[in-house]
């Protein structure tokens, strides 16, 4: 943060940012994803990626994922704000912990014209190891999973492609401490 | 009562709050209400408050609250009436005051079409209570409302509002009483009741190594409770540290003792802050680093190890990175420290701060709240202090609106115990003082209840005046009026060159006429002679008093640290000159 105003100045808190992903385990009630989007849009928060599911049916527990830019101080903030929450058990920043696991899934729906683009896109198809979800005469339909710089290289390979159409859809991270 | 007899969810609200011992309530009725209004009619171990705008009832509660130490209570309609609340709520959320507000809603299968009276409460709410609720189930509805008080109370103190809708206030089910319910502690968030042992011994070694410490106290120390207050008098007492208070803090610790610095920040004494910015050692106890008392951050205090106590860990290294901190409550820290020393017998060389102290009397000598009250035009700081010196007998609750008059009121109002000082401090709320003073004097029915005003503030929730005769409240409001917003005056006068952009607040009414009007008593105060005549006619009159009491219309609050400036740059009064690089910066903050 700027050290010279009262408040922070925006131009620095980008220049210092990174991201982080946050894991955050919620009674699952009516409002709670409100109460966390609110804050984040309240407090001038980033949210790059949500992820929201049940994941404890007997003890009515939702987990949150959400993949946000700031600097550090402004994480921990954020942490600490989120724990305030009272339907929110904990909230975690997986790169505070020794051990943790990411993954998106991604699915791409690719329109092409000749063989030429269908060799293209089965050898990046193949480097990535994407499963085929759909294949008609050109058009194809791809799953990709694994961290999201994975999904984000094979969508750049594809871009290098002239002539292909592509339509994507994208979970955003999810992850886990161990 | 047998246990399986079934309630109204109207008479659920009504048992459960007779369970959480709450005498007093603020309210309004309307259409969504009106099952829980039938519920009140003819019982009577809970005293129904009307006031004449639901914004009136929130600051009632916020006011019933910080005088009491209890959860203020209130009850209001759907839609407009409560819009209404959402300014008081979020002036609770700043300054922590426990509040349950109930609100009516539209019948459940309504909700969503625009119904009449519709808002969506929650949604309204979410951003300015600690928690709210919708409640779609009878049969949840004790739970909601035990859960909602423990929110209120525990931790940092807060708002939390519970929506109603019609159909679930007739609809039937068994009560649960408080000792029925478990909590969980996930959703209370109490804050550590642990003893920070680490913490401590840190502090007390840094005490003794420290030259230059002081003590920085706040609303969290009120909040905890009396015995925190008490605890800090004994390690002051202790230690011989100064201390010094925020705005919330003032009551904390007794303002005539020597040891006390009096407030700090923009409008704080020049021996605090400059203390503040030149200490090796800051003790911050439950107060957060607002930037009405930082100032400009990268100045202050650069030099000292810094401490901190707040039971918010979100208050933990926000505004300003602290070396060590704890989440335990303040009472139960301090008391810790406290035997710590007894037991360990931990001596303090008195002769330790010598040097300090005499740079701080040095800097006392300054005498920054000096004013001359010249000719017989009555300088707003010689009325207050009037006020004080003509009072202080008494048991006396001081609740203030918001601008130059609050700023006085804090500067020479001095205060010896916690909890009489009610003001809005975060949010700065005008209108908050007079429904606040209802609420204080509601709790403390035999105490004197002051409101120290400005004209323009008191303005805003006039109609109250009305809800105090009705129910006797002989409360006091004491306007200094210098027919300006004076504290907006003051800033143009400062920053804006002069240029008094809608601020003067003219076509006032005749304050003594409208007293009478609403039959209450109207006194004032033209010229210095008239004064003293003036707070005796309304301190001795047991009845509601509006004093007008006309003030220099030209006077500012000093001292002042401009926004954006440092501690070390303070104006000591109008002579002063602001350093015009700052006074740029100054100019795009608040």
């Amino acid at each position: 943060m700027s050290t010279s105003s009262v408040y922070p100045t925006p131009i620095n808190t980008f220049k210092q940012s990174k991201r982080s992903v946050l894991s955050v385990i919620v009674d699952n009630e009516p409002g709670i994803l409100a109460r966390i989007v609110g804050l984040f849009s309240g407090r001038g928060y980033n949210i790059e990626a949500l992820n929201v599911t049940v994941v404890d049916i007997k003890n009515n527990l939702s987990r949150i994922t959400i993949e946000t830019l700031g600097e550090e101080k402004v994480i921990e903030q954020i942490i600490a704000q989120l724990e305030k929450l009272v339907p929110v058990h904990s909230a975690t920043n997986l790169a505070n912990l020794k051990e943790s696991y990411e993954a998106e899934i991604c699915l791409v729906k690719i329109e092409f014209e000749n063989d030429d683009q269908d060799h293209k896109i089965l050898s990046f198809a193949d480097i990535y190891r994407t499963r085929t979800v759909q294949k008609r005469q050109n058009l194809v339909v791809y799953e990709i999973s694994g961290t999201s710089e994975r999904i984000n290289k094979f969508l750049d390979d594809l871009n290098t492609i002239s002539g292909i159409k592509v339509e994507k859809v994208r979970s955003g991270p999810i992850g886990l401490g161990i | 009562m047998s246990n399986d007899q079934e309630l109204t969810g109207a008479e659920i609200v009504l048992e459960a709050l007779k369970d959480q011992e709450v005498d007093t309530i603020f309210g309004y009725p309307g259409g969504a209400v009106l099952p829980i209004y039938d519920a009140l009619f003819g019982q009577n171990f809970l005293k129904h408050v009307l006031v004449r705008q639901e914004g009136g009832a929130v600051h009632a509660a916020e006011g019933y609250a910080r005088s009491s130490g209890k959860v203020g209570v209130l009850l209001v309609t759907s839609g407009p009436g409560v819009t209404n609340v959402v300014t008081g709520l979020t002036d609770a959320l700043m300054d922590s005051i426990p509040l349950v507000c109930f609100s009516g809603q539209v019948p459940s299968h309504l909700i969503g079409t625009d119904a009449f009276q519709e808002c969506d409460t929650t949604g309204i709410t979410r951003p300015c209570t600690k928690h709210n609720y919708l409640v779609k189930d009878v049969n949840k509805l004790p739970e909601i409302i035990h859960e909602a008080f423990e929110i209120a109370r525990s931790g940092r103190p807060g708002p939390v509002l519970i929506d109603i809708p019609k159909d679930v206030q007739f609809a039937k089910s068994v009560y649960k009483k408080k000792s029925e319910v478990t909590f969980k502690s996930h959703r209370i968030k109490s804050g550590s009741k642990n003893i920070d042992r680490d913490f401590i011994e840190n502090l007390i070694n840094h005490i003794k190594k420290s030259h230059k410490p002081i003590f920085y106290v706040g609303g969290g120390c009120l909040n905890s409770g009396p015995s925190a207050s008490h605890e800090l008098m004994k390690l002051v007492q202790l230690t011989n540290i100064p201390i010094t208070t925020t705005l919330h803090g003032l009551g904390c610790y007794p303002a005539e003792d020597k040891n006390s610095l009096g407030m700090l920040g923009m409008h704080g004494t020049y021996e605090a802050n400059l203390s503040m910015n030149q200490c090796d050692l800051m003790v911050n106890i439950g107060a957060r680093f607002d930037d009405r008392v930082t100032g400009r951050l990268d100045a202050f205090s650069p030099d000292s190890i810094k401490f901190h106590f707040d039971i918010d860990k979100s208050s933990i290294n926000k505004n300003v990175k602290v070396d060590y901190h704890t989440n335990t409550d303040i009472t139960i820290s301090l008391k810790a420290i406290n035997e710590y020393i007894e037991s360990n017998q931990v001596e303090f060389d008195t002769n330790q701060y010598s040097t300090w102290w005499s740079q701080i009397n040095e800097w006392r000598d300054k005498n920054c709240l000096h004013y001359e009250q010249i000719d017989e035009t009555i300088k707003p700081q010689h009325a207050i202090s009037r006020l004080y010196e003509l009072t202080n007998q008494k048991d006396t609750f001081v609740t203030t609106e918001v601008g130059q008059h609050q700023m006085w009121a804090a500067q020479y109002y001095k205060f010896a115990k916690p909890n009489r000082w009610i003001t809005s401090g975060g949010l700065g709320t005008m209108g908050f003082g007079m429904p606040a003073a209802i609420g204080a004097q509601m709790a403390n029915p035999d105490a004197l209840v002051i409101d120290i005003a400005g004209e323009a503030s008191f303005l805003m929730n006039i109609q109250e005046i009305a809800t105090a005769v009705q129910y006797k409240l002989p409360i006091k409001i004491f306007i200094l009026n210098n027919e300006y917003m004076g504290m907006v005056r003051q800033w143009q006068e400062l920053l804006h060159g002069s240029r008094y952009s809608e601020s003067y607040v003219d076509a006032l009414p005749d304050f003594k006429k409208l007293a009478e009007s609403f039959n209450a008593v109207g006194v004032r105060a033209k010229k210095l002679s008239e004064l003293d005549d003036a707070i005796n006619e309304m301190v001795s009159v047991d009845r509601p008093v509006i004093a007008d009491i006309w003030v220099d219309k030209k006077e500012n609050c000093f001292p002042m640290i401009p926004s954006g400036a440092a501690h070390s740059e303070m104006l000591l009064s109008k002579y002063d000159k602001e350093n015009p690089e700052n006074q740029e910066k100054g100019k795009v903050l608040v």
